[in-house]
């Protein structure tokens, strides 16, 4: 039974040894192999969900090796209802992404064996138990996501992918401080690696040390957590990585970015930072709300300015992972579902926008909604891609949260969440709903309303393998929109252990 | 017959079936589904239907409702329970609601599958129609202030899907933006007061929020240093100014004609623009206990009176009647405000029955004469006699004329605004609303019937008009001037005969002073009187929602004997009914007095031309007029692009070109100054001191940066020491 999840785990770095293999000019056999992978990956998660008791907040699945047992170091991977979701998040992007893939054709090999090993290392980071394998799987994440945009970027690429590297790795230089604090902080035991063991706020009375003054232990360390992923979250002032790395990224990477990337950093605060230091994430959830709101508020503002429908559309994962950040913060049944299912529904829906952007740039080779000259970059879309507009009405309204489509239950439910605690922040964010659909409109207004562009004239609508990778991601959007019960009774008796840890600090 | 799930349902779920069949496959069926559209309206009548007649002759007592819910989704886990309920709420305002909107709406899907013939959006409209339809219904039969919501935003979306249709036009999606986005900042206030109330009370069902209300939950509460009361009922009411357009969110409204005639009809007349002023009644307790009914008076009073003037000066038909739709949503808000709670609800129902006649009626014109320039019509009666008996009946009605139904609707909600604003003793400044409401009672006559007068008498102006560019961009694609004679057409205009019965004043049991002199149902004089009255929050307190559970309150009783509360209002003036009899009897007189003075003057503008038009005599004013009291330029060109802009822009350019630029990057450059500082320690320093041993990390720290030869990777390897050094001083646990 535990096998399955090993299986999901490891069989895209089979995939990726055997395209290793395979000679460079097979290309159909290696971009066939990828597509394979994915597909039983995705099948397993599907089976996994099937499986899945949501009865209990207990981790399933469990797998338990010695790996380095001089430092009690385990191959130890498991999950719960948050991480459930956020495996099939994965599993599914990855599986479209393979198939939007399709038409890159600059070295197609390495292409392919990065993308597999990008997303073993995403489901490593979700399933990883140890803190050292969590470690591991986050900075080896890098890797592929570094030579993803630094080879197959667009013009400006270098300076994105090191952008994105170093500002990560700052990060995670915290986090590993941090986690080396817990092993000794922990007493180098048994469970000195074991995240599970270090949660429910053992540090609390713990001081330390540092320049010769004694410091809480909880309070800063929490800190060094916060650092590390509120960057990749990432949370206003560490936002600025994101819209270059967006920008230069291909379709594919963009989509995995925003889809499932940035919710390692929330997932970090779920599983990291708030179980493992409750008392100062309680005591400090105004700064995170602030900063939340920042992101929310700040990132519709600048998404509005832009006239790069990516760069918009980056802006908006700002601001749309700030309701995220705002509703971990309310640290309420409520607030904290509903970040849990904005974390899904924000994958599932900007990845849509994202790989419709994809598609449209295809065609035009630009993403201009207003050239730099001035001039329409776009103009008439809706008239020449019937099937286009469909779905991008589809993606835009569930990102604006359209009642109907997935984003409204979430957000509606992280008001609810905050309201009780931060009220006056509640009433500051809904601007941020108000501002979400103006620029969304707008630029779909730019781009499809009016006369037809003469430069769009001869655009193509969706082919048959475009519109086969949007469904399940127009079903996924629609059905979760109006049935919210499979994703939130998967994750409620997860989050609903950490929100009763959470009230008790 | 009980009621159960299975035969309320279907009133809601069969336009949402047709609306998907129409949206996978409408291309493939015959004539692009219309036909399905129009028979699932049917559907939802004929069950609507059946409420109606059950709550009307039925032998309910008058506060008789159907309560049945069930979970939507569930947060519990262990002790801590939430959960989210949606259910189904029926009372006899709902039942009234449920006709009106399915019988208008059958009507307008029957005149639309003549109308949209050989359209190119035929088939794209059949797909949103009966969405929006199934929304509206939705939105009446919810329970609560969520699926409230949630269908709120869905008609937000279809209005937005039906203004922007002709999608090959820039003006259309100026239009269709323009009105989700300015009924977007009504729907997230509403958002917010819905969520405070559900914080604070644990649940927004309309029963749970009366028995709040009645038990004084609400009492001691506040939301940022006002009440929760005052908030959550701002909040809401802000909620329904948006859709409802009032002053100062009533900019959408009139743009909102960009889509087809019948698609006004439908949404931007007769229902969706109604349901700001349901949301009002339905939380008029609330509005009540936050003391805001004197906001609502005020703001309904202005946008009736600002509307209706500048509906003087309009010269397209469709544009005349947009502006009379926000003037009659101000006098619903106006009934909300001084406490005429069924004469608010009265006029929202007579008024969605003439209204939406009165659009398909310009439809019919536009059709037939593909023309919607008033100045270039006229003498039309003779060619399009049934359209213009229709438009008749409906203008009558509209202008308050007596015996039909505005005048029942629109008299009483004055009547009890002259005692609001003069006997009840308030401010004395109130007194506003009810003068602002005859005067604009007094242009509605004279606005209407200049339009009558220009479009159907007269003489016809289509031959020899110059100009054809005019800057309104019509809906309607249709060339060539001919006019045909009308036929009698069950798709064209029996639709409009059939709405035009209804602008009759008896259906409503009104009367000349409001006093109950036509008897229609025999006992149940008065019927929507006695039917309609504001909820009388006390008696949901005995009944706690799990009382209910999930089956009806089924209260068989007498009904009362004409007994009621005339002003009806909770916990509102002290009535006295002597003050208030004398209020009606004397709002009576001058609305007629009123009506005819204004119909008198735009005869004598129009027919006879002995004065002059207005326009000639205050061309200043007139000016202001034409455009809209410059409200679309204070916010599209000073607001939003000026200000929304210009902070947009100026927060991304300080974003990258200072923020990212400085802050992020700049550490490169800092970073670089560290490097040459250790790079001279290392030469300078250690080599001549000679201490070679120190200086191997410093070396092996150049080396690296010789190989990457990024000016930032430095940065990273600076900090990772300084963090390293920095763990060191904290492994000292």
């Amino acid at each position: 039974m535990n096998g399955i999840l090993n299986w999901i785990l490891w069989l895209p770095i089979i995939g990726m040894v055997g395209i290793i293999l395979t000679p460079k000019a097979k290309e159909n056999v290696i971009r066939m192999m990828t597509l394979v992978t994915t597909s039983i990956t995705l099948i397993l998660s599907i089976l996994l969900y099937l499986k899945f008791d949501t009865s209990t907040a207990d981790m399933q699945f469990v797998t338990k090796l010695p790996w380095i047992s001089q430092f009690h170091i385990n191959y130890f991977i498991g999950i719960d209802g948050i991480t459930m979701l956020m495996t099939f998040l994965n599993a599914l992007l990855f599986f479209i992404c393979t198939l939007s893939s399709w038409t890159v054709t600059k070295n197609i090999k390495a292409y392919f064996a990065l993308l597999l090993m990008l997303q073993s290392t995403v489901f490593g980071v979700f399933f990883s138990l140890d803190f050292f394998l969590f470690y591991v799987y986050w900075e080896v994440m890098l890797l592929p996501m570094f030579f993803l945009i630094g080879i197959w970027g667009g013009e400006n690429r270098e300076y994105a992918a090191i952008k994105f590297f170093l500002y990560t790795f700052f990060g995670s230089i915290f986090m590993l401080v941090g986690i080396i604090a817990l092993y000794y902080a922990s007493g180098k035991g048994v469970d000195s690696f074991n995240i599970l063991a270090h949660q429910g706020g053992k540090f609390t009375e713990l001081q330390v040390n540092v320049f010769g003054k004694s410091f809480s232990f909880e309070h800063l360390f929490f800190w060094f957590m916060f650092l590390g992923f509120a960057i990749k979250v990432p949370v206003f002032p560490f936002h600025t990585w994101l819209p270059h790395a967006h920008v230069q990224a291909p379709t594919a990477v963009s989509v995995i970015l925003a889809g499932v990337l940035l919710k390692m950093g929330t997932y970090g605060f779920l599983r990291i930072a708030f179980p493992i230091f409750p008392q100062a994430a309680v005591e400090y959830s105004t700064i995170i709300a602030v900063l939340g709101l920042i992101s929310v508020i700040y990132g519709a503002f600048c998404a509005m300015a832009q006239d790069d429908v990516k760069k918009l559309i980056a802006y908006s994962s700002v601001s749309h992972m700030g309701f995220v950040m705002l509703g971990l913060s309310a640290m309420t049944t409520q607030g904290m579902n509903g970040a849990v299912l904005q974390m899904f529904n924000h994958g599932t829906s900007t990845a849509m926008m994202f790989l419709l952007i994809g598609i449209l740039y295809e065609r035009s080779h630009h993403r201009w909604i207003v050239k730099p000259d001035g001039s329409k970059g776009y103009g008439g879309l809706s008239t020449k891609l019937p099937k286009y507009t469909t779905v991008f009405i589809i993606g835009m309204f569930a990102s604006l949260g359209l009642p109907g489509l997935s984003g409204f239950i979430s957000e509606a439910l992280i008001f609810l969440g905050i309201y009780e605690k931060f009220t006056t922040i509640t009433v500051i964010a809904v601007v941020g709903l108000l501002i979400g659909a103006a620029y969304l409109l707008w630029m779909f207004k730019r781009m499809f309303f009016g006369e037809v562009n003469p430069e769009t004239e001869d655009y193509e609508d969706m082919n048959a393998r475009e519109v086969f990778y949007m469904i399940p991601l127009c079903i996924c959007v629609i059905v979760f929109g109006i049935f919210p019960s499979p994703l939130l009774n998967v994750m409620k008796a997860s989050v609903g252990q950490l929100v009763d840890l959470l009230s008790k600090y | 017959m009980e009621y159960t799930v299975g035969n309320i349902a279907p009133i809601f779920l069969s336009p949402v079936i047709a609306f998907v069949i129409n949206a996978f496959f409408g291309r493939k069926l015959p004539r692009q589904g219309d036909w399905l559209a129009t028979l699932s309206i049917f559907i939802s009548f004929i069950f609507s239907a059946r409420i109606f007649g059950d709550f009307v002759f039925g032998t309910f007592a008058t506060d008789f409702f159907i309560h049945k819910t069930f979970t939507w989704f569930d947060l519990s886990h262990g002790a801590n329970i939430w959960k989210v309920d949606m259910g189904i709420y029926i009372d006899n305002m709902a039942a009234i609601m449920l006709l009106m909107v399915s019988g208008v709406a059958f009507l307008i899907h029957l005149f639309s599958t003549w109308y949209m013939d050989h359209d190119e959006k035929h088939g794209r409209f059949f797909v949103f129609l009966p969405l929006f339809t199934s929304a509206m219904l939705g939105l009446v039969l919810s329970d609560n202030l969520f699926s409230l919501f949630i269908f709120w935003e869905i008609m937000g979306f279809c209005s937005y899907s039906l203004i922007g249709i002709y999608n090959k036009k820039e003006a259309a999606g100026d239009a269709s933006l323009k009105a989700f986005m300015t009924t977007r900042v009504g729907d997230v206030f509403l958002l917010l007061g819905m969520v405070a109330i559900w914080m604070v009370i644990g649940s927004v069902a309309y029963v749970d929020i009366y028995a709040a209300i009645a038990e004084g939950k609400f009492a001691g509460q506040t939301v940022i240093g006002i009440s929760l009361a005052t908030f959550a009922g701002l909040c809401i009411f802000l909620g329904g100014m948006g859709k409802s357009a009032q002053f100062p969110l009533h900019v959408w409204l009139p743009d909102a004609m960009m889509g087809p005639t019948p698609g006004s009809a439908l949404i931007h007349a007769a229902t969706m623009v109604a349901a700001g002023v349901y949301l009002s009644l339905r939380m008029y307790p609330l509005m009540v206990l936050g003391d805001l009914t004197w906001f609502i008076a005020v703001i309904g009073a202005i946008t009736a009176f600002g509307a209706a003037t500048i509906a003087l000066v309009q010269t397209d038909i469709k544009a005349v009647l947009a502006f009379s739709t926000i003037s009659q949503l101000g006098y619903m808000m106006i009934g909300v405000g001084v406490g005429s709670y069924n004469a608010a609800f009265m006029h929202l129902i007579t008024h969605a029955i003439f209204k939406a006649c009165l659009f398909l009626s310009a439809g019919s014109v536009i059709h037939s004469v593909h023309e919607q320039e008033m100045p270039k019509l006229g003498g039309l009666r003779k060619y399009l006699p049934y359209t213009h008996f229709a438009m008749m009946c409906c203008t009558l009605a509209i202008a308050g004329i007596p015996f039909f139904s505005g005048f029942v609707s629109k008299d009483r909600i004055l009547g009890d605004a002259l005692y609001f604003g003069f006997i009840a003793g308030q401010n004395p400044l109130l007194a506003i609303v009810p003068i602002l409401g005859f005067a604009g009672a007094g242009l509605t006559a004279f606005y209407m019937f200049r339009m009558m007068f220009l479009t159907f008498y007269g003489e016809n102006r289509m031959g020899h008009h110059d100009s054809h560019g005019d800057e309104h961009a019509h809906g309607d694609h249709h060339h060539g001037h001919d006019i045909h004679h009308e036929h009698l057409d069950a798709r064209s205009n029996v639709p409009l005969l059939i709405l035009s019965v209804f602008t009759l004043g008896v259906w409503f049991a009104g009367s000349l002073t409001g006093q109950g002199i036509v008897k229609v149902f025999g006992e149940k004089t008065e019927w929507f009187k006695i039917l309609v009255e504001a909820p009388k929050v006390e008696r949901f307190v005995k009944h706690p929602r799990e009382a209910f559970g999930s089956t009806d309150s089924r209260v068989k009783a007498e009904l009362p004997k004409a007994k009621y509360d005339h002003q009806s209002g909770y916990a509102g003036p002290n009535p006295d009914d002597h003050k208030i009899h004398s209020a009606h009897v004397v709002g009576a007189w001058m609305s007629i007095v009123i009506a005819f003075l204004g119909v008198f003057i735009a005869f004598l503008m129009y027919i006879k031309k002995s004065i002059k038009p207005l326009a000639s005599m205050f061309p200043g004013y007139t000016e202001t007029l034409k455009n809209k009291y410059y409200f679309d330029n204070l916010y599209v060109d000073v607001i939003i692009k000026k200000g929304l802009l210009g902070l947009n822009r100026f927060l991304s350019w300080f974003d990258m070109g200072i923020f990212d630029r400085f802050a992020v990057d700049g550490w490169a450059a800092v970073n670089r100054v560290l490097f040459k500082a250790s790079k001279w320690f290392d030469n300078v320093v250690v080599d001549a001191i000679g201490v070679d041993g120190t200086g191997v990390a410093v070396n092996l720290f150049n080396l690296v940066l010789r190989i990457v030869q990024s000016g930032k990777i430095q940065f990273y390897f600076i900090m990772l020491i300084v963090v390293l050094a920095s763990y060191i001083w904290t492994v000292n646990i």
